[in-house]
């Protein structure tokens, strides 16, 4: 076991891992952060995306002790002094949310990417969310919700 | 496909200071020994076999450099940064940063390094046809110093590749590619994004003042237990004036060269099928893409 500290939402945690324990199941059973979800652990469905120094990453393809001293970002961390974040709003406002499970890992994917590309075109915008696979809504209302928030931010 | 995932149990994650440390863990360790970079096809594959993890995603080996003799890249050079990259957007080295782009999806992109992509030997894999095409030579650093090796020695089998015990990739260097060097990239697979090849591959070829197709390279890849370049196809062509019917020729030529197998992501008769289009395609896309 190896004693790391881990930054998340701007919270710094202490917890003892092993070399083979995931960033997913870390965040997950450790840290009690269940709004990372797991869908499939094998960096193939999107549902545990994170960002790590501002990039979107899945978590299940990342050992916790490689996330050591980077900036962690879940879904949890756009939410500033109890406020949404407009790319959250957004989703809400454009029927973006079915089942939910998909959701953090989408808005994450979305932020990353806005943050990068403010005025993105629609093809790139699907293009970003492209390793997040939603099995409700046809990806439509998701993809309006991320340009919205982009339109909304000009 | 599992392969007893929860058997994956390393004992140890090393981060060395440098990449001579890395060669001595490496020589000290052998075969229990694996070294992470992004992470992205260990992860998933997570060997049972692995006891110690070497982590060189920060030994500085993370650097796309131009310089008179053409363009090197660290072999921890994530496929955001060559898809991102001015240098690897302009031809004929598009075709890397192409070749980037379609690779996984954004998620793994920004992770995963081509040296690791390279290291994998997947037959699938989608920088190596492009590095084919693009005559890319690899530094191999080990116990008893630097050696460079073609691109194309580097595949030996399915999943297996030429370095010794000790040895890692450093770097890929492209060299400095003639203006006339027109070069394309394709990668089919079942889905538009977030899926490995069914097929993928990529043409170079120079197109002289008079017309004539010389250095015409045609790789394929997921065709065959290794990524390849259909030799006898590259001659027919070598020399000569394109025409439709001469490129069909090559085209049925290079897919006489591969030897596909049936997986779950199509079986050998549609790969080899599809390698002939594609291939026909790639030629006259390089053909047209030159006037003159």
């Amino acid at each position: 076991m190896v004693n790391i500290m881990l930054e998340v939402n701007d919270e710094k945690y202490q917890v003892s891992v092993a070399p083979y324990e995931t960033l997913v199941d870390v965040l997950r059973d450790r840290l009690g952060l269940l709004e990372v979800k797991k869908g499939c652990d094998e960096g193939g469905c999107g549902a545990c995306t994170v960002l790590v120094s501002g990039k979107a990453i899945y978590s299940c393809l990342m050992l916790a002790v490689q996330a050591e001293g980077k900036v962690i970002t879940t879904v949890r961390g756009l939410v500033k002094d109890g406020k949404l974040h407009s790319l959250q709003e957004n989703f809400i406002k454009c029927g973006a949310i079915q089942c939910g499970y998909c959701t953090p890992g989408m808005v994450l994917a979305g932020k990353a990417f806005l943050d990068e590309n403010p005025q993105p075109s629609e093809g790139e915008v699907r293009q970003a969310i492209s390793g997040n696979m939603c099995r409700c809504t046809g990806y439509q209302q998701i993809v309006e919700a991320i340009i919205a928030t982009a339109t909304e931010d000009r | 496909m599992r392969r007893g995932k929860d058997l994956f149990r390393p004992k140890e994650y090393v981060k060395p200071s440098s990449v001579a440390e890395a060669i001595k863990l490496l020589v000290h360790y052998g075969e229990k020994a694996r070294l992470i970079a992004g992470g992205t096809d260990l992860l998933v594959e997570k060997d049972p076999q692995i006891e110690v993890i070497i982590d060189v995603a920060g030994l500085g080996l993370n650097y796309i450099k131009t310089d008179s003799r053409g363009i090197k890249i660290g072999a921890a050079t994530t496929f955001a940064a060559i898809e991102a990259s001015p240098a690897l957007g302009k031809s004929p080295y598009g075709i890397l940063g192409e070749a980037a782009h379609l690779m996984g999806t954004p998620q793994i992109r920004n992770v995963a390094t081509i040296g690791g992509n390279i290291c994998s030997a997947v037959p699938s894999a989608d920088s190596p046809p492009a590095l084919l095409a693009l005559a890319a030579t690899l530094v191999i650093a080990g116990p008893t110093g630097e050696r460079t090796m073609n691109i194309a020695d580097f595949f030996l089998d399915a999943r297996k590749n030429a370095l010794n015990r000790g040895e890692l990739v450093a770097e890929i260097q492209l060299p400095t590619l003639p203006a006339r060097m027109v070069a394309t990239f394709v990668k089919k697979g079942r889905l538009a994004a977030a899926d490995l090849a069914v097929v993928n591959g990529a043409v170079s070829l120079i197109r002289t003042t008079g017309g004539l197709c010389e250095d015409v390279r045609i790789a394929l890849g997921a065709v065959a237990p290794i990524p390849l370049r259909t030799k006898k196809a590259e001659a027919m062509l070598q020399g000569k004036k394109p025409n439709e019917d001469l490129l069909r020729k090559v085209a049925d030529c290079a897919a006489s060269e591969i030897k596909p197998i049936s997986d779950v992501r199509g079986s050998a008769e549609y790969r080899r099928a599809l390698s002939r289009v594609l291939v026909e395609r790639m030629l006259m896309d390089v053909v047209a893409s030159v006037s003159g």
